[in-house]
C-alpha cells in the first residue's frame, strides 16, 4: 500500500478566511471519500498562512521540504504567485482550486477553477442583453479586480457598452460609504464587484442601505454583479442585503445533478457549522479527486507521471463533466450565471449547454488591439 | 497602426524560432501554442538561416533569434542598417557584450533568457511586438521631419515672394500660407512648393482673397 502525503494550505483565518474554510472543508471531504483508492492511501497535511503572504512562500517551503510533492492550495491570485516560483523551484506540483484572472500556465500548477474567459463572457452576454450598458466597477486592490475590470472594459466597449468609473480599495478596508455615495451619483445600469471578503460584504450592505434609504429598488435597478461571489459569502452579507445579486460562476450550491446532490448532503453533513458549500469549496473537491485518481493511475507521486495522468481524467463533478486541458492544465468548466435568494443561494437564470475550453490568455475572445482609454482626435485649429 | 494601440492577443501569429538547441527552448514553443502562435525552425546550414527576410509579414511573424549563433541571418556581412520588418526577440545564452551587441543590431525589442521559461513567453512577447510597433512608429514621424525640414526653403521663399508680390508682412503672408495649406489638405511645407510651382500670379490673387475654392464657386 503506498502512503503519500499531500500539502493542503489555505487562510482559514484572516480576511479572506470564510471562503478559504469552504475550500478546506470541500479538499477534505474529497480526502475523506477517498479511503483507498487503487491501493493508495493519502494524508492531508494542513498548513494555515493566515492570508499573510510571506508565509505562503515559508509554508510552502516546509511542506515540499518534508519530502511532499502536492498541495492543493492558494486563493487569491498574490498568494499563488507568491508561492509558484517554489514549486517550479523544487518542481512539485500547486492544485490551485479557485476561479482567477488568467493570464498564467505555470507547468507547475494544475487550475480546477474558473479561467476568465468561463466568468466574464456570460456575464456580459447576460448584462447587456438586458440592456445594461453602463458598469461601475468596485474592487480590492490588486491584480484580480484589475485583470476582470480591464477584460470586462474591453468586452463591454466591444459591444457599445461603458464603464464609468474604477473605483479601488485596500484588501479587508471596510469604509466603502463613499464608493457608494458616487455610484448613486453615477447612476450606472450595474455594479461589477470585484471586491473580496469582508469590503465585499461590507459593500453589498452599505450599498443596499444607501438604496432603500433612496426609495431605490436595488437589485432590479442597479443590480450588483460579481465573479467571485459565493454562497458562504451571501451568508456573511446577512439577511438585509443577501438577495437579487447576480454571480457568473462554474458551480452552484443548488445545481439538480445527481451528483451535486450527494455532494452537498455529504458536505452539510461533515461540516454542520458550514461555512456553506461555494464554487471555489467544489474546485477543491474536484482537485483532490483528480489528485487523487491521478496518484492511483500514475503509481507514483513523480510530478511528471501524476501530470501526465490528470489530463486523462475524466471527473463525473457536482457541475457536471469537468477534465484537465493538456496544454494549459487548466479546466474544461461549464459557465453559469446565478442570482442570489433570501435563504442565502443561487437560482441558476443561465448557463451552457455543455463545459467550455478554458482559454487563461483570452486568445480566443479579446479583441486583438487593447483599447485605446482616449478617443484619437487631432486639434486641427 | 498608431502608436497608442498595444497588441495584446498574439493569435494567428507565427514564431520563426532561429537556434540549434531546441531543447533550450522547448517551453517556448508550448508557451506560444497556448497563446495561439505557430512556431517554425528554419533549418540552419553552414551557419545561415534557410530564411527569406523579404517574405516576412509584419503582421504575423515574429523573429526569435539565438544570439549564440553568429551572424545567423547574414545581416551583419550585408548592406550596413538594414533590419528585419518583424519583430525581432533575443534569445540570450552567453552574456558577454559582444553576443547581447549582436543582437541589439538585429534589432531586438526584447529578450528571453536560455533555457527558455514558460512565464516570461507572454511578457517578452507583448514587450517585443509593442516595442516594435512603437519604433515603426517613431521611424515614420521621423522620416516625416526629415521630409519636412527640407521642406523648410519653400515655405521661406513662399512667404518672401507673397510679402513681396501682395506688399504685407511675414506674419501675414505665413498665415495666409497656413490657412491656404489647412484647406487644401496639405502639410504647410508641400502647399508651399506647390504654391511656388504655380507660379507668379497665385500669390496676388491669394492675398486678395481669390482662394481656388472661391473662384470655384465664382465659375
Amino acid at each position: 500500500m503506498k502512503h503519500y502525503r499531500i500539502g493542503v494550505m489555505f487562510s482559514t483565518t484572516g480576511s479572506y478566511s470564510v471562503v478559504a474554510r469552504s475550500m478546506l472543508n470541500g479538499a477534505l471531504l474529497a480526502f475523506q471519500e477517498a479511503g483507498t483508492v487503487s491501493g493508495i492511501e493519502v494524508e492531508p497535511v494542513i498548513v494555515n498562512p493566515n492570508g499573510e503572504l510571506p508565509r505562503y512562500a515559508e509554508m510552502s517551503q516546509q511542506l515540499i521540504g518534508s519530502g511532499i510533492r502536492h498541495v492543493i492550495g492558494c486563493y487569491t491570485s498574490s498568494s499563488r504567485k507568491e508561492v509558484i516560483p517554489c514549486f517550479e523551484k523544487h518542481d512539485a506540483l500547486l492544485w490551485y482550486p479557485s476561479h482567477y484572472e488568467g493570464f498564467e500556465s505555470s507547468g507547475n500548477v494544475i487550475y480546477t477553477g474558473a479561467s476568465p474567459n468561463h466568468h466574464v463572457a456570460l456575464l456580459v452576454d447576460h448584462l447587456l442583453g438586458n440592456g445594461r450598458r453602463r458598469a461601475f466597477c468596485v474592487g480590492s486592490n490588486y491584480i484580480w479586480a484589475w485583470e476582470n475590470n480591464r477584460i470586462l472594459r474591453e468586452a463591454l466597449m466591444a459591444r457599445r457598452g461603458r464603464v464609468l468609473a474604477e473605483r479601488y480599495f485596500a484588501v479587508g478596508d471596510t469604509e466603502l460609504q463613499h464608493a457608494v455615495d458616487e455610484i448613486l451619483e453615477a447612476r450606472p445600469d450595474f455594479v461589477f464587484n470585484t471586491l473580496i471578503g469582508t469590503s465585499a460584504y461590507s459593500f453589498f450592505r452599505l450599498f443596499r442601505a444607501a438604496c432603500e434609504a433612496r426609495g431605490i429598488d436595488q437589485p432590479r435597478k442597479i443590480p450588483i454583479a460579481s465573479c467571485s461571489l459565493s454562497e458562504p459569502e451571501l451568508e456573511e452579507i446577512g439577511p438585509d442585503a443577501v438577495d437579487g445579486h447576480l454571480s457568473s460562476s462554474v458551480y452552484f450550491s443548488s445545481l439538480a445533478t445527481p451528483a451535486n446532490t450527494i455532494f452537498t448532503a455529504s458536505y452539510d453533513a461533515a461540516y454542520p457549522d458550514g461555512p456553506a458549500v461555494s464554487a471555489d469549496a467544489e474546485a477543491s473537491y474536484n482537485a483532490v479527486k483528480l489528485l487523487i485518481q491521478s496518484l492511483a493511475d500514475a503509481g507514483t507521486d513523480e510530478v511528471r507521471a501524476v501530470k501526465a495522468a490528470v489530463t486523462h481524467q475524466r471527473l463525473n463533478a457536482p457541475q457536471g463533466e469537468v477534465w484537465i486541458d493538456p496544454q494549459t492544465l487548466h479546466a474544461w468548466l461549464t459557465p453559469r450565471i446565478g442570482r442570489s435568494t433570501r435563504d442565502a443561494r443561487f437560482e441558476v437564470i443561465v448557463e451552457e449547454a455543455a463545459p467550455t475550453r478554458p482559454d487563461p490568455y483570452l486568445v480566443q475572445s479579446s479583441p486583438r488591439y487593447a483599447l485605446a482609454r482616449t478617443p484619437e482626435l487631432k486639434v486641427v485649429k | 497602426m498608431t502608436a497608442s494601440r498595444l497588441l495584446q492577443n498574439f493569435k494567428g501569429g507565427r514564431a520563426l524560432i532561429v537556434t540549434t538547441n531546441r531543447a533550450a527552448v522547448e517551453a517556448l514553443e508550448t508557451t506560444l501554442a497556448k497563446l495561439g502562435v505557430v512556431s517554425e525552425f528554419p533549418e540552419i546550414r553552414d551557419g545561415r538561416a534557410e530564411l527569406d527576410l523579404a517574405q516576412l509579414d509584419p503582421e504575423r511573424d515574429i523573429l526569435f533569434v539565438d544570439g549564440d549563433l553568429d551572424d545567423v541571418l547574414g545581416l551583419e556581412s550585408g548592406p550596413a542598417g538594414r533590419l528585419p520588418a518583424v519583430p525581432v526577440i533575443g534569445l540570450v545564452g552567453v552574456e558577454a557584450p559582444s553576443r547581447l551587441k549582436s543582437l541589439v543590431h538585429l534589432g531586438a525589442t526584447s529578450f528571453l533568457r536560455k533555457p527558455v521559461h514558460g512565464a516570461a513567453v507572454y511578457m517578452a512577447l507583448f514587450l517585443g511586438v509593442n516595442q516594435f510597433q512603437l519604433r515603426g512608429g517613431l521611424r515614420a514621424r521621423i522620416d516625416d521631419m526629415e521630409r519636412r525640414r527640407h521642406g523648410r526653403r519653400f515655405v521661406i521663399k513662399a512667404i518672401v515672394r507673397l510679402m513681396s508680390q501682395a506688399g504685407i508682412d511675414d506674419d501675414a503672408a505665413y498665415d495666409l500660407l497656413r490657412r491656404e495649406s489647412m484647406r487644401s489638405r496639405l502639410s504647410l511645407e508641400d502647399y508651399c512648393e506647390e504654391y511656388l510651382r504655380r507660379g507668379a500670379n497665385e500669390p496676388t490673387r491669394l492675398a486678395q482673397g481669390d482662394t481656388p475654392e472661391r473662384r470655384a464657386n465664382r465659375d
